[in-house]
């Protein structure tokens, strides 16, 4: 049987002297002045003038290859946001995506018996209408651009840096 | 006789305290700019200290500045939402009347001594202060404490349970910061002998600066001023992660920067204060130039007040008022005691 005394969780003292305390207030300060001068020390993007290069698997927005799709409607069956639903045109059954549903979750890329469709790397869209949201089978077939700004964005990639933590380097922009 | 012209006539009544000090400097337009500046930097620090860039997509070549400007278009132009079971007189009135209040104690703060204009002498008294009283360091601190019943106010008006909360948190935190803040001002007020802001700066002239001769009192007044102005880590009245923003949870548009601004614009006043009770105000210079210095001390304590976000997390309720009458009350103690010392020693 355990002893009782190894169970005993490890409480952090509540109240330590006035001025342990005030010395720990000027210490939490003259960390927030450090950082505060501390330069070139930003670790998110200047986002619309650089763009990061997503990994491959990123789950990004779907696409569909028309030619390819044989109609089967499996992803429409496994969708569990039911997001996507099929239509019929010219006498073939396709999908077509609802973004105001869609979770990314990627099941449908997943279970596509000949691989119609699959995921892009853009994630930053944004729409000003709900019908905008719903992609019909010609907006499908292509790869969603959105409206980039174009020649300004520095496409950079994350590496894992031992002191900062993360840091950006610069890519080559026709590479993707 | 050199013969004045009526353009010297008019810039004389500009320039006297009674209309320049609460209308333009540092009063009602140049609150206003400062304000913007502040939240500006604000959010600035709050970014630097945790690695962001904070704003920047509009302008990026003055960090961002103007999209604070875009900001308040955006709140000018939104529409304001009266709620159906508001007070509706109040509820209109009472941000307005939080700013005006939160800005009153400037007309007995003197900011300079009188400034020299053409063949004139404009100040009351040697001092540039709209109303020259002697006893002008209890109406500053008595002025000071109408803001609170405005907030209670408007938080009836508004007849919201976030806002009845965040008046109560107001009501809990006005007593203590009151106490504070009288304290540590009276503290000092014993080594002057009097309690005149304009014989402080002259007296602290003559001797010490006020923080050097008891830095235990500003240190309290500085605590006291966060508590009553709302600034981490005492955000306890308006804490959004809790209360909405506590007593303006209803407010949209105007209404809303008005009821922001009041807070800010208070810090800015007691700003003001601390600078002039303990950082000589506007010595070493005096007349206009002493005014902007006397301003730039205080917009210093005011970027001070505001750096302190990104540092700090919200204290709760009663930790901050267990913190206040049970470590701070002791230390104001402790000083108006030093301050008996310190008389002691210069009368001596």
């Amino acid at each position: 049987m355990p002893n009782e005394k190894d169970f005993k969780v490890k409480e952090y003292k509540k109240m330590s002297d006035p001025l342990t305390q005030f010395v720990n207030h000027i210490r939490a300060i003259e960390t927030g002045f450090k950082y505060l001068v501390k330069p070139n020390s930003r670790i998110t993007l200047n986002y619309p003038y650089q763009e990061m290069v997503l990994s491959r698997g990123y789950r990004g927005m779907l696409r569909l290859y028309k030619d390819i799709c044989i109609g089967c409607t499996l992803c429409a069956m496994i969708c569990p946001a039911d997001a996507m639903k099929m239509v019929t045109k010219e006498g073939k059954k396709y999908p077509v995506i609802n973004y105001g549903r869609c979770v990314f979750c990627g099941f449908c890329v997943d279970i596509c018996p000949v691989d119609a469709l699959t995921e892009t790397g853009v994630h930053d869209a944004a729409f000003t209408s709900r019908k905008d949201l719903f992609f019909d089978v010609e907006k499908f077939n292509m790869d969603y651009q959105g409206e980039k700004l174009t020649g300004l964005v520095k496409r950079v990639k994350a590496v894992t840096d031992p002191e900062k933590g993360v840091k950006y380097e610069p890519v080559d922009s026709n590479r993707s | 006789m050199i013969e004045l012209s009526v353009l010297d006539e008019i810039i004389y009544y500009i320039l006297r305290p009674e209309f320049f000090v609460p209308v333009i400097f540092p009063g009602l337009i140049t609150s206003m700019i400062l304000l913007l500046i502040t939240i500006w930097a604000e959010r600035k620090i709050a970014a630097k200290v945790q690695l962001r860039f904070g704003p920047l997509l509009i302008s990026p070549r003055i960090g961002g500045l103007l999209q604070l400007i875009a900001d308040l278009l955006k709140f000018v132009f939104s529409e304001i939402i009266v709620p159906a079971r508001a007070f509706k007189a109040l509820y209109i009135l009472g941000p307005a009347l939080l700013l005006s209040t939160s800005l009153l104690p400037l007309v007995v703060i003197p900011i300079s001594t009188s400034i020299h204009y053409s063949l004139y002498v404009i100040g009351n008294n040697g001092a540039y202060v709209p109303i020259y009283v002697n006893f002008s360091l209890i109406a500053a601190l008595a002025l000071s404490m109408l803001t609170p019943i405005m907030v209670i106010m408007t938080a009836w008006a508004t007849n919201n349970r976030f806002a009845v909360v965040g008046a109560l948190r107001e009501g809990f935190l006005m007593i203590t910061y009151d106490v504070l803040l009288i304290m540590s001002a009276f503290s000092m007020a014993i080594i002057y002998g009097g309690v005149d802001l304009f014989g402080f700066v002259n007296f602290q002239s003559s001797h010490y600066l006020g923080i050097l001769m008891n830095p235990i009192s500003a240190f309290v007044f500085l605590v006291a001023m966060l508590l009553g102005s709302s600034r981490y880590p005492f955000e306890i009245v308006e804490a959004d992660t809790e209360i909405v923003i506590g007593p303006y949870t209803e407010y949209s548009g105007l209404l809303f920067i008005l009821t922001m601004g009041g807070s800010y614009i208070k810090t800015f006043v007691y700003s003001i204060l601390f600078s002039v009770i303990f950082l000589g105000g506007w010595l070493p210079f005096s007349g206009g130039i002493g005014a902007l210095f006397t301003v730039f001390k205080a917009i210093i304590i005011l970027l001070f007040s505001v750096f302190l976000r990104s540092v700090y997390g919200r204290y709760r309720i009663d930790q901050a008022l267990r913190g206040a009458w049970k470590l701070m009350f002791l230390l104001a103690i402790i000083s108006m005691v030093l301050s008996f010392i310190w008389r002691w020693f210069l009368v001596a």
